[in-house]
């Protein structure tokens, strides 16, 4: 079984550095992971998507269509983009932080909060406030790491590739400045620990 | 044995560093980007970013002469202009191992085309290597120096964005060191006058022949053979692990060297089958060859000549060629919802640069490559042209000639990066000064925010200027008087009401005039001032500030107030001050507040 988790944000939000940190303690457990990033530009602002596969074999990088067991939605209109990627019945978690795109902004179009609030309804949803939850802890850039602890929780919930919490903090630890490490440990354990 | 996660990219690198590799040298560019950013961190590599591509594939060539490995990666479109020397060096006998990696970019996620290198590799004669993952892609760089050196020739190591930005499990291992020969001195070999370059063509015959030899049993490519089918794929690099995700009931002939095929083994193979089918992205190359050979197949009746082709494209195609009765992955729609458009990031400062220009009176916008393409789409959409890196002043320069002969005499306005000026845009400086006439009315703005942002903010000519780590200081402003540019101005855009007025002098007058404008790129120097903020009572509504497109802004509903006002996001703005200084009525202001240390950067 392999498990496919699909990431969905805003350019800008550190997607990267998420695809990073899941490969990584995936690894470290000892399954074959691969991932896909973000293939485009370094402004700030367009789309982004990426995903990571864990398994015991994997072949492409790429989720086929409907075949994604968990969403990392890391602002609402992108999970809502990218939802039927997923399984009937699959995970979403989302950073209910909003940017408006372009086309909102302008007011030429509507942001689409009643299709957002709808993926409740045909998915398990936990939905945060990540943004304002790292600015709590010290540091909006946390918002990420809390949302892996989300993730963290979710696999072991699933019992397809769990993962181990200390791995999963090793993998944190090797991918975060060295005086940031305290309160990204903290962050992750609120993420583990959130209950919607 | 360790273990790493590794982008391609990165592979590429740790297979350079563990092969002995010497000279690694680049030109930044999507999506090959992130090899050399890598090789720079092993101290053993001498690593560049060059001037262009074209200095990148020359400083390469030097180091192989010697007898150093050598490496230059490169975008796909570089090697239009790396072209050149290319295509003299792959006469000569190869002496370091000689490797060109070519970031391919089908479904152009980042490219302002998609064009299939492997038709570039074959035009030069030189073999080409397609790795499937991270792993292969480290190994292949290994065995393509290897291979360079057995049979002196160049090798082009194909990759394309995806493969460049997924990782995968790598197996690593230590440096090999490699020493160097030193300059083989037969000056026959190496000065391609034309009395020596004409017998080189049949060296180069020779060469592709033994290498076929080579290709005949080499391990690089892969023979996959299910009992019972008479159906064979065949296919190479990512192509092959989509088409792994099917499981399907074919055998597959996997080539890792995809140029040259050996005749022989390729009749041997497909002779077994009733069927052949071949799977590549882009352009039928692989197809080609084979069909060259006077083999059978099918490949592009089923499959896209352009974009991307994944799992689900691969069964389709499969589907289409009557191979699967049943089709497993299913037809979803894309969700069709608000476009997410790439904008200029918050505070960056080609934002008032195009704001002003909206606001002119110029009509003709002549783009170039860089952040400042993304002018071209909304909120702005001030770009009437954007073709290749430095192009903008050429075509500027023609456009001017056609339209005075035609009594049109609307101002011209051009555009240009520092990056893009230093890259390629240098000799059409200098070519505007040719048969020029003293009442053609061009406008050039060059934006100089002190790096090449659009590919992640590397170094460029002038950046050793503001940073202490870069160490060329080349000024533009000087360079261009030395030229023999006579109007030469310089100003910071964020002081918007100066830099609006300066453009409009500019553009009313009846010459050629030049304005460098100095404003730093807000996400490399990472701009965090204090935010600005709205006074709901005294914004007007006008929208003024909201059609700059900076993130951070929106109309919002106030409480107690009934029309929509303007809002800044504090936790987005960087404040650089443009949204305020639109404003008709100062309703934007700026707050006292210190920003949070941002010096932890997850
Ligand atoms: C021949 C070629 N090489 C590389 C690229 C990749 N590329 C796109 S934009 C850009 C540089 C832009 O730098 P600059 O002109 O300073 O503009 P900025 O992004 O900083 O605004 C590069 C190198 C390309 N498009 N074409
Ligand atoms: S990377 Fe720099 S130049 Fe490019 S859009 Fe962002 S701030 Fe502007
Ligand atoms: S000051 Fe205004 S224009 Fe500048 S970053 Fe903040 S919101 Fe954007
Ligand atoms: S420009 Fe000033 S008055 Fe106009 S909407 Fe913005 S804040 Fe209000």
């Amino acid at each position: 079984m392999t498990t496919n988790i699909m990431l969905a944000g805003v350019g800008g939000q550190g997607l990267v550095i998420m695809t990073d940190i899941i490969c990584e303690a995936a690894m470290k457990d000892g399954y074959d992971v691969k991932s896909n990033d973000v293939i485009g530009l370094s402004q700030r602002g367009g789309m982004v998507w990426g995903n990571v596969k864990i398994g015991k074999k994997v072949y492409s990088p790429n989720i086929k269509p409907k075949d994604g067991d968990i969403l990392l939605g890391m602002e609402p209109l992108e999970t809502y983009r990218w939802n039927t990627i997923l399984k009937d019945s699959a995970t979403i978690i989302m950073n209910s932080k909003r940017f408006d795109p372009i086309p909102v902004q302008q007011e030429k179009k509507d942001y689409p909060i009643k299709e957002i609030k709808r993926l409740k309804d045909k998915y398990n949803t936990t939905e945060i406030n990540a943004f304002d939850e790292g600015v709590k802890l010290g540091k909006k850039q946390v918002a990420n790491v809390i949302l892996i602890g989300i993730l963290a929780r979710h696999l072991e919930k699933l019992d397809l590739t769990p993962i181990n919490i200390d791995t999963w903090k090793e993998a944190i630890s090797e991918n975060v400045p060295k005086k940031a490490i305290d309160m990204n440990m903290k962050a992750f354990d609120l993420g583990y620990n959130y209950k919607n | 044995m360790k273990k790493r996660m590794l982008t391609g990219n990165q592979a590429i690198s740790r297979g350079f560093y563990e092969a002995g590799g010497l000279i690694a040298s680049s030109y930044p560019g999507s999506p090959a980007v992130g090899i050399i950013e890598n090789t720079k961190t092993y101290k053993e590599v001498y690593s560049e970013f060059s001037t262009n591509e074209k200095v990148a594939l020359e400083v390469a060539i030097g180091g192989s002469f010697n007898g150093a490995r050598s490496m230059v990666a490169m975008k796909h479109v570089g090697l239009n202009i790396s072209l050149d020397p290319l295509m003299t060096f792959t006469e000569t006998p190869t002496n370091g191992g000689f490797l060109l990696v070519s970031g391919d970019d089908p479904g152009l996620s980042s490219s302002q085309n998609e064009q299939d290198n492997r038709n570039l590799g074959k035009f030069a004669n030189i073999g080409i290597l397609d790795p499937s993952d991270s792993g292969e892609a480290k190994d292949f760089t290994k065995k393509g120096l290897e291979i360079s050196e057995k049979y002196s020739t160049p090798m082009m190591l194909r990759i394309t964005s995806r493969l460049c930005h997924s990782r995968s499990v790598v197996n690593i291992k230590d440096r090999v060191e490699k020493n160097q020969s030193g300059m083989d001195l037969n000056s026959e070999n190496y000065c391609m006058i034309p009395a020596n370059s004409r017998d080189k063509q049949y060296a180069m015959k020779e060469r592709i022949k033994e290498l076929g030899k080579f290709a005949y049993d080499t391990d690089l490519n892969k023979l996959e053979i299910k009992k019972g089918t008479d159906t064979l794929v065949i296919t190479s690099g990512l192509m092959y692990n989509n088409l792994k995700e099917l499981d399907l009931d074919i055998s597959i002939w996997k080539l890792g060297l995809v140029y040259p095929i050996s005749k022989k083994k390729a009749k041997e193979v497909t002779n077994k089958y009733k069927k052949v089918i071949v799977l590549e992205e882009m352009t039928p190359f692989i197809e080609n060859e084979l069909k060259l050979m006077g083999i059978e197949c099918m490949g592009k009746e089923y499959f896209s000549f352009t974009k991307e082709l994944d799992i689900k494209d691969i069964e389709e195609g499969f589907y289409k060629a009557g191979l699967i009765k049943n089709k497993h992955i299913e037809d979803v729609e894309k969700v069709d919802t608000v476009k997410r458009y790439p904008v200029f990031c918050t505070g960056c400062p080609h934002r008032p640069t195009f704001d002003i220009i909206k606001k002119s009176k110029a009509k003709l916008i002549i783009g170039d490559i860089g952040c400042y393409s993304l002018a071209a789409l909304p909120p702005f959409e001030k770009s009437n042209s954007i073709i290749s890196m430095g192009a903008s002043i050429g075509i500027t320069k023609g456009l001017r000639k056609a339209m005075d002969s035609n009594d049109n005499d609307d101002p011209v306005v051009a555009v240009i990066g520092d990056g893009t000026f230093f890259h390629s845009g240098i000799p059409s400086f200098i070519n505007l000064l040719h048969q020029k006439k003293d009442n053609e009315n061009i406008t050039i703005l060059i934006l100089d925010n002190r790096t090449t942002a659009m590919t992640g903010g590397q170094h460029n000519a002038s950046s050793g200027n503001y940073n202490k780590n870069d160490d060329m200081k080349v000024e533009i402003k000087t360079l261009l008087e030395s030229i023999g540019f006579k109007r030469v101005s310089e100003i910071d855009q964020y002081n918007y009401d100066e830099t609006k007025k300066l453009f409009k002098q500019e553009l009313n007058h009846q010459g050629l005039s030049v304005l460098i404008l100095k404003g730093p790129c807000a996400l490399k120097y990472k701009m965090n001032k204090p935010h600005f903020y709205v006074d709901p009572k005294i914004c007007i509504s006008c929208r003024t500030c909201v059609k700059t497109g900076c993130p951070p802004l929106k109309m919002i509903k106030y409480e107690g107030i009934d029309k929509l006002k303007s809002s800044i996001d504090s936790d987005i703005c960087v404040g650089c001050s443009v949204c305020a200084q639109v404003c008709p009525v100062n309703a934007i202001k700026q707050s006292k507040k210190d920003k949070e240390d941002d010096s932890i950067d997850n």
